[in-house]
């Protein structure tokens, strides 16, 4: 980093940014937007508003003295990273909290209400959110207007903080998520898996791309689309632009097979389960699994279901594929390295971190260490997991009434339902959770059945009852706190980082990459779509799980 | 802002290789990546005592 004593940009756009998110601050604290939070959905977020403008346009007011006091005097270390820095940091949080509170609901709002028209939410297909709205705002702004002067050191932090998202990714999956799969599922995953990776890397030699490319791809395409490619990224020092070209290509592929796996499904006479299976296993983005599954079975939920375990192992696959890509980019081409070199040297220190955070996961240290995602079963007997006391005349008087039409093991769950007030294991099993909460879990998945199958039109429930049901199906599901604001840390965090890198991707960075990759996924998508099709057709029959 | 690099031939000498290097570290305030990684780590360790703390062990 060059020190330079040359003048620095102007103070002006600084005193703006500060003014306008004190304004911001001072607005929405008047409670003048209510109703509009409320209609973007962003209401309970009001406090985090108030706390960031006046935060914010309070550094920013401070900032701006400091500066003003030093504008012809040599740079120090604490201009370098903390003074010139923060015009630029204040200038992409303004376009986070942009994206985070207006523009990702609005999408959201838009793509709903064209749910009638196309079928699915096409944000979630697309995946709209603010990863990629992040990435659009970034390049617009960047080949458009360009990076305002007084906004370039602070965009410098970008790929730090992203980093710092990465490692947060890590306290989102635990372990103890493979221990609840049948073992069909992890070794056809894990097969799957690699054997992308590694063909990916196979493809990127043969076609003689950059290696930062064809490891950023090989994520991509291997593990499970957006999040792994930003994860995947650092490690192998990918460029922007190559990560633009990567999301593209997923979502891209993803979109086409979303529409053609259930066709040729149905075509070849796949049951429920190898069609999750193979749905899990060929498609890359989850929103795109779930709007498959669906598509090609709506009634049954067993489908969805075995499409998003498929989906689930194989993104706790992705500390073992960051392991794989780092030691491969270790390796110097031509150049003969040992084990420490490749392994300890090169490793990213940023990953260790991720690793480190996957494990407090997985022993428990944020959450049950059965949680994914921080959402977790709890089926202990305590009131917060009951049904209403007027929920439980609903379901009692309708258990008197008899409900036509529901299979045995329905019937049971929902007798057990009204007999306990709540979705459980049996009373005398309460000290072996093991077995509490198998029994427990199958209750559950036999309520579920009968949302699903009252959806699907075979059988017919009365309102009430079907909202006492669903409302005994949520009371069991928890959220972990902790996960939770970690989660929120992380999203900030990559909203903020992708934003700072989409505005490192030029027309011209973009045009260098030229069709590779393109050709590169696509190959490498069909491929794996095809054998996976292969081995479930001729390997799953109908025992995925436990 | 950013000065590309052509990347399009398989076998990057060592001259072209530094370029590229310094050309990403033109794109971090950081000197090297080892103190990028280092400062992320720190700070998300930070982080998630305090969520730890709030969330958790004082909630």
């Amino acid at each position: 980093m060059a020190n330079s004593d040359v003048g620095r940009p102007s103070n002006v756009p600084l005193w703006i940014l500060s003014g306008l998110l004190l304004l911001y601050g001072i607005l929405v604290y008047s409670g003048m937007f209510e109703q509009l939070f409320k209609t973007l959905h962003v209401h309970k977020q009001v406090d985090l508003m108030e706390a960031m403008s006046f935060i914010l346009g309070g550094v920013g007011v401070v900032t701006a003295l400091m500066r003003g006091g030093r504008m012809n005097k040599p740079q120090t270390k604490l201009d370098i990273f903390v003074l010139e820095t923060i015009p630029g940091i204040l200038f992409i949080i303004v376009l986070a909290m942009g994206i985070r509170w207006f523009a990702e609901p609005l999408v959201t709002i838009m793509s709903d209400s064209l749910v009638p028209v196309l079928g699915f939410k096409i944000h979630k297909v697309l995946n709209l959110n603010y990863v990629v709205l992040g990435i659009i705002v970034g390049i617009v702004i960047t080949n458009s207007w360009g990076i305002p002067a007084f906004a370039a050191s602070g965009v410098k932090t970008a790929r730090f903080v992203l980093k710092m998202g990465v490692i947060l990714l890590g306290a989102r999956y635990s372990f103890a998520e493979l221990a609840k799969l049948g073992m069909v599922s992890v070794w056809m995953i894990g097969f799957f898996v690699l054997g992308t990776v590694f063909f990916v890397l196979f493809l990127g030699k043969m076609f003689r791309q950059p290696k930062s490319m064809t490891g950023v791809l090989s994520a991509g395409m291997g593990v499970c689309g957006v999040s792994a490619t930003v994860a995947c990224a650092p490690v192998v020092r990918a460029r922007c632009s190559e990560m633009a070209y990567t999301i593209g290509t997923i979502l891209g592929f993803g979109i086409l097979c979303m529409f053609a796996f259930p066709t040729i499904g149905k075509i070849v006479g796949m049951n429920p389960t190898q069609f999750g299976a193979w749905a899990g296993t060929g498609i890359l983005n989850s929103a795109q699994v779930a709007a498959a599954c669906l598509a090609f079975n709506s009634v049954d939920i067993k489908t969805l279901k075995v499409g998003e375990i498929f989906n689930i192992t194989r993104v706790l696959f992705l500390p073992v594929i960051v392991l794989v890509l780092a030691s491969w980019y270790g390796k110097q081409s031509g150049q003969k390295l040992s084990f420490k070199e490749v392994v300890i040297d090169k490793f990213p220190l940023f990953i260790i971190g991720f690793l480190i955070l996957f494990f407090m996961s997985s022993m428990g240290v944020f959450s049950p260490p059965s949680h994914y995602k921080g959402k977790y079963l709890d089926f202990s007997y305590n009131q917060r997991t009951e049904v209403t006391p007027e929920e439980l005349v609903v379901l009692g008087s309708a258990q008197a009434a008899g409900i036509p039409g529901l299979k045995a093991e329905e019937q049971a769950a929902f007798n057990d339902l009204v007999h306990q007030r709540q979705i459980a294991g049996n009373y005398d099993e309460r000290d072996n959770k093991s077995v509490f909460d198998a029994t427990a879990r199958k209750r559950m998945a036999a309520l579920e059945s009968i949302i699903a199958r009252d959806k699907g039109g075979e059988i017919t429930i009365a309102k009430d009852v079907k909202s006492a049901i669903k409302h005994a199906v949520k009371q069991v599901h928890k959220k972990s706190k902790t996960i939770v604001t970690l989660t929120d840390a992380m999203i900030w965090f990559f909203a903020y980082g992708l934003i700072g890198l989409g505005m490192q991707i030029t027309r011209k960075s973009l045009a260098q990459a030229g069709g590779w990759p393109l050709v590169m996924g696509a190959i490498s998508g069909v491929t794996k779509a095809t054998l996976s099709f292969i081995v479930v057709m001729y390997f799953v029959k109908d025992v995925v799980l436990k | 802002m950013e000065k590309n690099v052509k990347a399009e031939n398989c076998t990057v000498n060592n001259g072209q290789q530094d370029q590229q290097d310094n050309e990403e570290r033109a794109l971090s305030v950081f000197a090297s990546e080892r103190n990028e990684d280092l400062t992320a780590l720190s700070l998300v360790l930070v982080v998630t005592f305090f969520v730890l703390l709030f969330t958790k062990w004082l909630a």
